[in-house]
C-alpha cells in the first residue's frame, strides 16, 4: 500500500484514536489488554481503509470496525485475566470537582458494565456514544425493535447488578 | 436519574484521560500481525490442506515394489489410484470453497453478518475434516478387506481360523479404526470449540433477539 494512503490513515487515527480507546476501556480489564486489543483494532482498520469510500464518516466507520474487532474477531488475551481492574476513578479522580458520593455510584456502574456480555456491551457502549437506535441496529444486524428492548433489559440488567 | 444517563455523563468527559497514540506508534502497529481469529483459522485450514495432501499423495510416492504389492493385493483394479485422483479433486473443490469463504469475510460487515461469515467458513474446514475422517475409515475398511482377501500370509492364516475368531479379528478391527477415526473427530471439536467459543456465544445471544 502507498505512503500516501498510509500517512492519511495514520493521520486520521490519530485525530479519531478516542473511539478505538473507548471500545478497548469496555472490552478489557487493565491497560496491557487495553494496548493488545488496541492495536488490533489498528491492524483491522489499516486492512480495512483501502475500500474505505467516504459513504460514511470516517469516525462511524471507525466504531464498525472497531466493536466488530472487539466482540468478533478479537482472541481474548491472556492479560485480559490479571486483576487489575479499571474503575471510574482513573478518570475522575483528576478532576476538580469530585463528589464523593457520584464517584462511588459510578465506580459501581463501571463495574456492572463490566460484568455485561459482549453484546450487551456493544449496546451500552453505542447509546453511551449518543447513537440513535437505527445506528445501534445496523451496526449490530438487528432490528431496530430489537434493539430497543434489548437495551431496555440491558437498563434492568444493571439496575439488578447495583441493587442485588 | 437513570443509572446510564450519569455513566453517559462521565463516559463523554474521559477523552483527555486517555494514553493518547501519537503517529510514530500507530505506524509501529501497522507493521504488526494480526492476531484475530480469521486469521487463526485461515492457518488452521492452510495446515489441514497441507497435511491431508501429503497424506493422500503418500501412494504417488511410494517405491515400485510397494506399488506392485499393493496391486497385487487390490487385484490390479487400481483402487488406490482412484482414490488418490479423487481425493485431490475433493481437495481442490475445498480450496476454492475455503477461498471464496475467506474474501466473504468483511470487517465492515454488521456484527451478525460477520459472524456469519466466519461461522460458515469454520463449517467447510469442518465438513473437510469430516470428509477426510470418512474417507480415512473407508480405506481403512477397504484395505483390511483386501488385505484379508490377497495377502497371501494373511489369508494363509485366517484360513485356519474358525468363524467365530473371523468374526472377533473383524470385529476387532473395525471398533479399532473407529475409535481412532473417532478420537481424532473429538480433538477437532476440542480445538474448534476453543477457538469459536465466544464467536458462538456472541452470535447465540445475537440471534436469540430475533425470537
Amino acid at each position: 500500500m502507498n505512503k500516501e494512503l498510509e500517512h492519511s490513515f495514520v493521520k486520521l487515527l490519530e485525530e479519531h484514536q478516542n473511539i478505538v480507546h473507548k471500545v478497548c476501556r469496555l472490552y478489557t480489564n487493565n491497560q496491557d489488554a487495553h494496548n493488545d486489543l488496541f492495536q488490533e483494532i489498528t491492524i483491522q482498520l489499516w486492512k480495512a481503509y483501502p475500500k474505505f469510500r467516504g459513504d460514511s464518516k470516517f469516525s462511524t466507520w471507525m466504531y464498525r470496525v472497531g466493536l466488530n474487532t472487539a466482540i468478533t474477531l478479537y482472541r481474548k488475551s491472556k492479560r485480559n485475566i490479571k486483576t487489575q481492574d479499571y474503575d471510574g476513578v482513573q478518570f475522575k479522580i483528576k478532576t476538580e470537582e469530585y463528589d464523593d458520593t457520584e464517584e462511588q455510584q459510578l465506580k459501581l456502574l463501571y463495574k456492572a458494565v463490566h460484568q455485561l456480555n459482549d453484546i450487551e456491551k456493544a449496546l451500552v457502549f453505542l447509546y453511551l456514544e449518543d447513537k440513535n437506535y437505527k445506528e445501534i441496529s445496523e451496526t449490530l444486524g438487528i432490528s431496530e425493535v430489537n434493539a430497543r428492548v434489548k437495551m431496555n433489559r440491558v437498563k434492568k440488567k444493571l439496575k439488578t447488578i447495583l441493587n442485588p | 436519574m437513570d443509572e446510564l444517563e450519569l455513566l453517559k455523563k462521565d463516559w463523554q468527559k474521559q477523552d483527555e484521560y486517555f494514553t493518547k497514540k501519537c503517529s510514530e506508534d500507530i505506524y509501529n502497529m501497522l507493521q504488526k500481525k494480526s492476531s484475530s481469529i480469521v486469521k487463526m483459522l485461515f492457518y488452521i485450514s492452510i495446515g489441514e490442506l497441507i497435511f491431508w495432501s501429503i497424506i493422500n499423495s503418500i501412494p504417488l510416492f511410494s517405491s515400485q515394489d510397494y506399488n506392485n504389492k499393493m496391486n497385487a493385493i487390490y487385484e490390479n483394479v487400481n483402487i488406490l489410484n482412484w482414490l488418490t485422483f479423487i481425493s485431490f479433486g475433493i481437495i481442490i473443490l475445498f480450496v476454492y470453497l475455503l477461498f471464496k469463504a475467506h474474501k466473504s469475510i468483511l470487517v465492515t460487515d454488521n456484527a451478525k453478518k460477520l459472524m456469519e461469515s466466519i461461522l460458515k467458513t469454520r463449517k467447510i474446514i469442518k465438513y473437510y475434516v469430516a470428509y477426510n475422517l470418512v474417507f480415512a475409515f473407508l480405506c481403512m475398511v477397504i484395505g483390511l478387506f483386501y488385505t484379508s482377501q490377497n495377502d497371501p500370509k494373511i489369508a494363509a492364516k485366517l484360513e485356519g481360523s474358525k468363524d467365530t475368531e473371523l468374526v472377533v479379528i473383524s470385529a476387532i478391527a473395525f471398533i479399532t479404526t473407529a475409535a481412532f477415526v473417532t478420537a481424532i473427530w473429538l480433538f477437532y471439536k476440542l480445538l474448534y470449540g476453543i477457538l469459536t467459543k465466544r464467536l458462538n456465544n456472541n452470535y447465540n445471544e445475537l440471534k436469540k433477539l430475533e425470537i
